[in-house]
């Protein structure tokens, strides 16, 4: 059915676009200000460069040191999604689909989580990752991003596997596959769809992390992207040097937006599911 | 290896059993590798660290030296710190806002994408997402550039439509400050909303709409008297998260003006970070005191809020 359009649908319109400024055009602002020098910048805001300085790109790279903190990125993030996705995967198979003694137990602690703000946890929680000697290292940020219980991820796995009709399991049984097997070669595959939004999820939340590794990096060496934009917004105090620190925005958005690009679809189908059952 | 075991599979009845007892075992080493690491650090950096602070609170700790046991002494200092009223003043005013903009705006985007047919719906309910896949930090010094008072965007477009701010610094000033970062939060918190009201909208039956224009029901009409009542439990749960999330959020703040100038953007959450992770001070027994109390205030909310905004479910 055509509607026929109003006065009222220019007004709408309007609103749409105008939210949707408010979020372009700093993107943009953003950009366009990273291609211009200092002194222009300083000089008006909305003036064209003279000439576009890519190699602002080249000088953020270097000042903020993001070899470093990219690999520092890399390592937390990629260790922390290999081993989140699997005990992710392995922890909601074993929770909601095998029978076994304390099974009821480990749900309802699982769900204290709900209750649980988390952040008169955050002192404590040092103190015993500084007891572990877990503090100052990456790998002790990827323990503790990657161990734990979440419910929000056990719900959408839970639910993916679930739907999965016993029979396939029993089958399988038949023809002699062991747990592992069976887990690995029928239940994995088939909750694929669950296992990637799982992972793209865990993938933002990890790459825009700052709050644990801004307690538990001392050394800046360590420093993932996320934390290492802050500390250049620090540093920019007092250098006075923007059109770089507008570059090293701009690159550390890339990542965010690739992800966001190839995986839409799938980001706002889990964000509706966790807002739903969470 | 899958081979082996097909041919292994047993056919005498003592193998049989043997294989059950293979079975079995399997089975638990199965769950230790499934449960364990993942359950055990739910224990180790979740549930035991929430049992730990109530401890803590009760110390005189700066996290190095001996504690000493204080009683509830951390908590009777905590009611009479000035600095502890004035930061859950702030959370008050976040609280409110925060979630009711978020809601208003999403409500509206929303309403608009999924009722009415511009072609560009599609990729503007996209692009609304957007700023929620972007890192606090980024969104934070986003906001902190449009702020800012020499070079910022907001006073250049003032500047442009000739009102001339004189250099400004938004989040520099006391009076300003707090004001200014609700924008901020509420920009990075809308897209997930609308995506949420706009699913919920769609979930609603056509014929429901057909009916009521039959019945000759206006746009208004059709608006409060079938969308609004059907997403209402929705609204109720999105305003539950919205409302515990800014009270205990305050990242964005951190990065912004880590609760400056002067304590006027501090908040709770934050007066306990920097409690116990400052520069300043460090006091382990306080700032778990402090943190006991948020805790409170959230569960608290919580219940409130599950009791006495009505949940009232339509079917359909």
């Amino acid at each position: 059915m055509k509607e026929k359009r109003t006065l009222m649908d220019i007004v709408w319109r309007v609103v749409l676009y105008a939210w949707s400024l408010t979020i372009i055009f700093p993107l943009i602002w953003v950009i366009y200000e990273s291609l211009k020098s200092n002194p222009e910048f300083f000089k008006d805001i909305w003036a064209l460069p003279s000439e576009l300085r890519w190699q602002n790109y080249s000088k953020a790279w270097n000042q903020y040191g993001f070899g470093q903190s990219l690999l520092n990125t890399l390592y937390y993030v990629g260790g922390s999604l290999v081993l989140g996705i699997f005990f992710t995967t392995i922890n909601a198979y074993a929770l909601t689909r095998m029978q076994f003694k304390g099974r009821k137990l480990i749900w309802g602690l699982i769900m204290l989580s709900l209750f649980l703000p988390g952040i008169n946890a955050l002192v404590p929680q040092y103190v015993i990752m500084r007891e572990l000697s877990l503090t100052n290292s990456l790998t002790g940020l990827i323990l503790l991003s990657s161990l734990g219980e979440s419910v929000f991820y056990l719900m959408l796995l839970g639910g993916f596997m679930s739907s999965l009709p016993m029979e396939l399991e029993e089958s399988a049984t038949m023809d002699g596959a062991t747990l592992f097997q069976k887990f690995w070669r029928v239940i994995v595959p088939l909750s694929t769809p669950g296992i990637v939004t799982v992972g793209v999820f865990k993938f933002l939340g990890f790459y825009n992390n700052f709050l644990a590794p801004f307690i538990y990096l001392s050394d800046p060496k360590k420093y993932p992207i996320a934390v290492q934009m802050y500390s250049a917004n620090k540093q920019m105090e007092f250098t006075a040097d923007w059109v770089t620190l507008f570059a090293g925005v701009t690159i550390a958005m890339v990542p965010s937006i690739i992800i966001y690009i190839l995986f839409q679809k799938l980001l706002m189908e889990g964000a509706t599911m966790g807002a739903v059952k969470g | 290896m899958s081979d082996s075991t097909i041919v292994t599979t047993p056919k005498a009845p003592v193998r049989k059993r043997l294989g059950l007892d293979k079975a079995n075992t399997q089975k638990w080493i199965f769950l230790i590798i499934a449960i364990v690491p993942p359950f055990g650090g739910y224990l180790l950096f979740t549930l035991f660290p929430n049992i730990l602070s109530v401890y803590y609170a009760l110390l005189n700790w700066d996290g190095f030296t001996d504690a000493t046991f204080v009683g509830l002494s951390n908590f009777a200092t905590a009611f009479q710190d000035k600095y502890v009223w004035r930061a859950l003043t702030h959370n008050l005013i976040f609280m409110i806002t925060v979630p009711f903009f978020v809601i208003i705006i999403s409500l509206l985007l929303a309403y608009l994408i999924t009722n009415k047919t511009y072609k560009e719906n599609k990729f503007l309910k996209v692009l609304f997402f957007f700023p929620n896949v972007l890192s606090t930090v980024v969104v934070a010094l986003l906001w902190a550039f449009i702020y800012d008072g020499s070079y910022g965007l907001l006073n250049g477009i003032l500047k442009f439509i000739g009102i001339d701010t004189g250099n400004f610094y938004w989040l520099g000033n006391e009076s300003t400050a707090l004001v200014s970062i609700i924008p901020a939060w509420v920009w990075g918190g809308v897209g997930l909303y609308v995506i949420i009201f706009a699913n919920a909208m769609l979930g609603i039956p056509k014929s429901l709409y057909e009916a009521a224009i039959l019945e000759g029901a206006g746009h208004m009409t059709r608006l409060f008297k079938i969308t609004m009542p059907l997403v209402t439990p929705i609204i109720r749960v999105s305003a539950l998260f919205l409302v515990v999330g800014t009270m205990k959020g305050f990242e964005i703040i951190l990065i912004m003006t880590n609760g400056g100038p002067y304590g006027s953007t501090d908040v709770i959450g934050l007066y306990m970070f920097n409690l116990a992770f400052g520069i300043e001070y460090r006091n382990y027994g306080y700032a778990s005191a402090v943190g006991m109390i948020l805790f409170v205030i959230l569960v608290t909310a919580k219940l409130l809020i599950d009791k006495f905004v009505p949940n009232k479910g339509y079917e359909y």
